[in-house]
């Protein structure tokens, strides 16, 4: 599950900011602690925002499944690749420091993975356009967040039919990696050159819709935002620095 | 400094729908490479410099939103400084010909790993997604210290990765229509 699932939890009814802002205090905040105690603290915490959400096993399922792979190459970079002193596990000798550096690593990505994706699933797309519309964001920035997902499968679409018409042409796949260097060609030329064609059509037509105006847009349902979320975004921005500031302190002692 | 126009913001979405798109097609001709920065490329030559850095940085947070993957945000840093080099690059016509392009890629290949490699290392503890982590593990197993393996496996892949995407923007600028190449006052300098 990775995107929006409707729903009227909390996190659901709250301001999309607030939201953005508590997966990008749990990113922040992943870099700046160390040890493995506080690392696993903050994989709770963003295990207990998705249940805030009411999106905690879809989400912890498919954090668990993007970060197993970061896992096991952890364990085995860092565990049986690791330095000595080591510890006996059964059949295998594990560094012990290389082993506590995997768990505040593997622990970081959890936690970023995580609450990203509980952000990602209680968020509206639709919410956040229209504050960014409310708060005056121009047009610009919108427009390509926005937008760009949409052209997306596109273009996809549009490479795929390239792919299977080059084939049909005699182009091979295959082959040395000089030859198969040589395919990119006939495959990338065409699918940007047609992308780049239609540039000007896709301007005119923005024009049309009085995208390039500067007036400031009225959104039509801005989400509700309240003083107790400011206070919320601005604690969050507070601990964040305080976190390192900490963090920079003890690396100079 | 003037905001980006209607046409680079189209622009711009066009270079991070190539950037990524691309790696459907590297995927199907299994290469080793990503080639996760030829749009951003092709945006600093078509535009310039803050449309690419625009390019680079969408890029990387709609990569995460659409894989779900966020840790790899930090990366996007590399995204900018691509950017900037690809603007100077282009600025210098090092674009207009292969014999410039895949030297200027080479150069492109140790910045981005310069900026890449202390990413990986220490944030990530040289553990990052697809065949670099491979590499570094290979080097790391050989017996070469973890830091020497991360900045090894970053250098050799980013080496490969910016040669080939800076001539494969040359080639795509040199196959431009000449009506379609005049519309981009950038290319002309």
């Amino acid at each position: 599950m990775i995107g929006y699932v409707p729903g009227r939890s909390p996190l659901h009814r709250a301001h999309p900011y607030t939201t953005l802002a508590l997966a990008g205090a749990i990113l922040l905040g992943a870099f700046a602690l160390t040890g493995p105690l506080a690392v696993w603290l903050l994989v709770l915490a963003a295990a207990a925002f998705a249940a805030v959400g009411g999106v905690l096993r879809a989400s912890l399922r498919t954090a668990l499944v993007l970060s197993l792979p970061i896992w096991v190459l952890l364990f085995v970079l860092h565990g049986l690749l690791g330095a000595e002193p080591r510890i006996v596990l059964g059949p295998v000798a594990l560094s012990a420091a290389g082993v506590a550096r995997a768990l505040v690593l593997g622990g970081r990505v959890t936690a970023i993975v995580l609450g990203f994706l509980a952000a990602l699933a209680t968020a509206s797309p639709h919410a956040l356009v229209e504050a960014m519309t409310a708060d005056g964001v121009p047009f610009g920035r919108t427009f390509l967040l926005a937008s760009t997902l949409t052209v997306l499968p596109r273009m996809r679409e549009r490479a795929v039919q390239i792919l299977e018409a080059q084939q049909c042409r005699g182009l091979r796949l295959g082959g040395s990696p000089v030859a198969r260097l040589r395919a990119l060609g006939p495959l990338v030329l065409p699918l940007v050159l047609g992308a780049l064609a239609e540039v000007d059509e896709q301007v005119l037509a923005l024009d049309a819709r009085g995208a390039a105006g500067a007036a400031r847009r009225t959104a039509l349902a801005p989400p509700n935002d309240s003083a107790g979320q400011r206070v919320l975004r601005w604690t969050l921005l507070v601990l964040v620095a305080a976190a390192y500031a900490w963090k920079f302190r003890s690396m100079r002692g | 400094m003037r905001p980006l126009s209607l046409r680079d913001l189209v622009l711009v979405r066009l270079g991070v729908a190539v950037n990524l798109v691309i790696g459907q097609i590297v995927a199907a001709l299994l290469l080793p490479v990503y080639l996760d920065s030829v749009g951003t490329i092709l945006v600093a030559a078509l535009v310039g410099p803050r449309a690419a850095i625009t390019a680079g940085l969408v890029s990387q947070i709609l990569n995460a939103v659409i894989s779900g993957n966020f840790s790899w945000l930090p990366f996007a840093l590399v995204q900018v400084v691509i950017a900037l080099y690809a603007s100077a690059a282009a600025r210098l016509g090092l674009f207009r010909r292969l014999a410039t392009a895949v030297p200027a890629g080479l150069g492109m290949g140790l910045v981005a790993a310069s900026c890449s490699a202390p990413i990986s290392y220490f944030l990530f503890g040289g553990v990052t997604a697809g065949g670099v982590t491979v590499v570094t593990t290979v080097l790391r197993a050989l017996g070469a210290p973890l830091g020497v393996a991360v900045a090894s496996a970053s250098f050799a892949t980013d080496l490969l990765d910016k040669a080939i995407a800076c001539a494969l923007v040359t080639v795509l600028l040199r196959s431009l229509p000449r009506t379609m190449a005049a519309r981009f006052p950038a290319l002309a300098r």
